[in-house]
């Protein structure tokens, strides 16, 4: 009995990991994937994201409601950044990130002198319940459910609606797609607004899991962007359930035999290795390996 | 002769004689700083003086060679640390900060070049290289945020955690400690020194070569340079400047705490180097004072907005004046002007 609760424990542990890195970076990646931008303002609108939620929780609104609103509210934001400022730095990579990089020092910033720096968080909803001697928390097997939904709801999107083929057109050749009539700015808005709104909304699930303050952001910058890069660019969302299983494979066993910091320092020397090793990431490798099981 | 060919080339601003004029009094004004300010403010003019060589390590990074880092600060802090560490332990003799000194600058170069050789070496895309650094800058600052307590100790020198290291000795030759004004030279004379070196570099054949992997990596190797290599370079070269001014930072203050590599630190060095304008150091150099003082004064003052504006200055500067303010004031047609200094080659980078 206690083997099989230590296997679940262990098993409860990865998929914890997972699903962590999965949500911190979802955001991230499609706008990456799609638009080529580094959004260094990603962990801020995740920060957003959780301060919808924390807000409208305290006020009585049903959490999963919350989440829907965070979404909603950020994915707005994002447009209007979109629009403003984000349009005017296409095809200059540097400069975008840099420009993001004002954007999120100013929400950080202006989020500190707004609410102060603390919030009250809201409890983990649902309870937990144990197996032998370890005890799982609802709430975490609910979340890795939830980042397998929303992985495959975007593939869903991106595969058979009409915004996800003009998406994946624009990707492909911007200049093309326009030609036949897509309008690219649209798309770019669009995919703008979704990776914000994800980044909103993961923001949001995570809330009742971490403390709530205006720098919060902070904490899932590296391992959003450390997912993002053991990922790669060829493949993105293939690359981000690949590397967020990966890392986690790294980090579990590191974590739990000499705690989390030496667990995320293992994170960053495996991203090392792996682009030293995989220049272009894991995805150029799945993607490879799928092509060819396809063709074979 | 060459040398002075070299310092006057077309890679930096300002070549003409009202120009050199200019500068000299500039800096006989600085010079002359301690005969109409007082010990505190030369202090604090040291401040805005000793940021000074890691925001040019920066520029010939980004601006020159095309590699933008998010992570000098993370130099500066290895450099203070290591520092503190070493002329902690040997207090007895005389010495001590010098060694610290140099070992400050050799670790930061150590860690620039295994950190460089993995990104350089891996041919890393553009995007991927300035994440990097600042997911290490942020690992070390949880790192070093979490060196509370006793076992934390090297030698006789406590890490402290988050409150920092405290009581860290001042630069000493000999007997002679350097503190108020003489600081003040020390850093002076240091980042004037490093300016110029950085300005001939830039003029010389590795800074064109440098210009050329920013335009066009691929095109710059089929001319037969080895790209990595030159980037390993200017990468372990800006860390090791941006070490010098962790080392004069932990001289100045006698303290450093784990918030200085913090992310708040380390988006100011991008700030200072976009406002001035990226590929002139001379800008950069004007930029990185200016700022500090502008930084400082807003500060002491209480305000606590002060973040939020330089976020803005930065958002601002990228949307309107994507070459830097100083780079643009400089490149106004002054009326009196004949000649417009050339711009060599544009820059595509960013």
């Amino acid at each position: 009995m206690d083997t099989l609760g230590l296997l679940a424990s262990i098993l409860y542990q990865f998929g914890t990991n997972a699903a962590f890195l999965l949500l911190a970076a979802i955001g991230l990646v499609v706008i990456l994937g799609m638009m080529n931008i580094i959004n260094l303002a990603h962990g801020e609108l995740m920060m957003m994201g959780a301060y919808i939620a924390t807000i409208v929780t305290h006020r009585g609104i049903p959490f999963p409601l919350a989440v829907l609103l965070a979404f909603l509210l950020v994915a707005m934001f994002g447009a209007a950044l979109e629009r403003v400022i984000i349009r005017r730095f296409y095809g200059h990579e540097l400069g975008a990130l840099v420009v993001t990089w004002g954007i999120s020092l100013i929400m950080g910033q202006g989020t500190l002198l707004f609410f102060g720096p603390f919030m009250p968080s809201i409890g983990i909803p649902g309870g937990s319940f144990s197996l032998g001697a370890y005890s799982f928390a609802t709430y975490w097997i609910v979340l890795i459910g939830v980042s397998a939904i929303l992985i495959a709801a975007l593939w869903w999107i991106y595969q058979n609606t009409r915004f996800g083929l003009m998406a994946r057109a624009t990707m492909q050749k911007a200049a093309m797609a326009e030609a036949l009539g897509v309008n690219t700015d649209r798309v770019y808005m669009l995919t703008f607004a979704l990776g914000s709104g994800l980044a909103g909304a993961c923001g949001a699930l995570l809330a009742p899991t971490v403390s709530i303050s205006p720098l919060m952001g902070q904490q899932f910058v590296a391992p959003a962007f450390i997912t993002v890069v053991v990922g790669g660019a060829a493949n993105v969302l293939l690359g981000a359930i690949g590397s967020s299983l990966l890392l986690s494979a790294v980090k579990t066993p590191v974590g739990l035999l000499f705690g989390a910091f030496i667990g995320t320092v293992a994170l960053l020397l495996t991203a090392l290795i792996i682009i030293r090793l995989m220049p272009n990431g894991v995805s150029f490798y799945l993607q490879r390996f799928t092509e060819r099981r396809v063709g074979a | 002769m060459r040398l002075l060919h070299l310092v006057n080339g077309g890679e930096d601003l300002g070549r003409s004689r009202w120009f050199w004029i200019g500068f000299a009094a500039v800096i006989l004004a600085l010079v002359a700083l301690p005969l109409y300010q007082t010990e505190f403010e030369a202090s604090n003019a040291s401040y805005y003086l000793l940021n000074i060589p890691l925001a040019l390590g920066l520029s010939m990074l980004w601006g020159y060679c095309g590699i933008l880092s998010f992570g000098q600060v993370a130099y500066f802090g290895i450099a203070g640390y290591a520092y503190g560490v070493i002329a902690g332990n040997l207090t007895e003799t005389s010495w001590g900060p010098l060694v610290g000194s140099v070992g400050g600058l050799l670790l930061c170069a150590a860690v620039g070049a295994i950190f460089g050789y993995f990104v350089f070496f891996g041919r890393v895309q553009g995007w991927i290289v300035p994440i990097l650094t600042l997911v290490f800058t942020l690992l070390l600052e949880t790192f070093l945020g979490q060196t509370a307590g006793y076992q934390w100790r090297i030698g006789a020198v406590q890490l402290g955690g988050y409150n920092g290291m405290t009581g860290i000795p001042p630069f000493q030759i000999g007997n002679f400690i350097f503190q108020g004004y003489a600081f003040y030279f020390f850093a002076l004379s240091l980042t004037v020194a490093v300016y110029f070196i950085s300005r001939i570099l830039m003029n010389a054949h590795f800074g064109k070569i440098m210009i050329a992997i920013r335009e066009d990596v691929l095109r710059t190797e089929t001319l037969g340079y080895d790209v990595r290599f030159y980037q390993l370079g200017v990468f372990v070269l800006a860390a090791m400047l941006a070490g010098l001014s962790g080392l004069l930072y932990v001289q100045w203050g006698n303290y450093i705490t784990p918030s200085q590599v913090g992310l708040l630190p380390a988006a100011l060095p991008v700030i200072w180097v976009a406002v001035g304008g990226r590929n002139r150091l001379l800008a950069v150099a004007i930029a990185t004072y200016l700022l500090n003082w502008i930084n400082y004064t807003l500060s002491e003052a209480g305000n606590q907005y002060a973040p939020v504006i330089m976020g803005a200055l930065l958002l601002l500067v990228m949307l309107f004046f994507p070459r830097g303010i100083i780079v643009a004031i400089a490149e106004l047609r002054w009326p009196w002007r004949r000649d417009v200094t050339p711009v060599s080659v544009q820059d595509r980078s960013a």
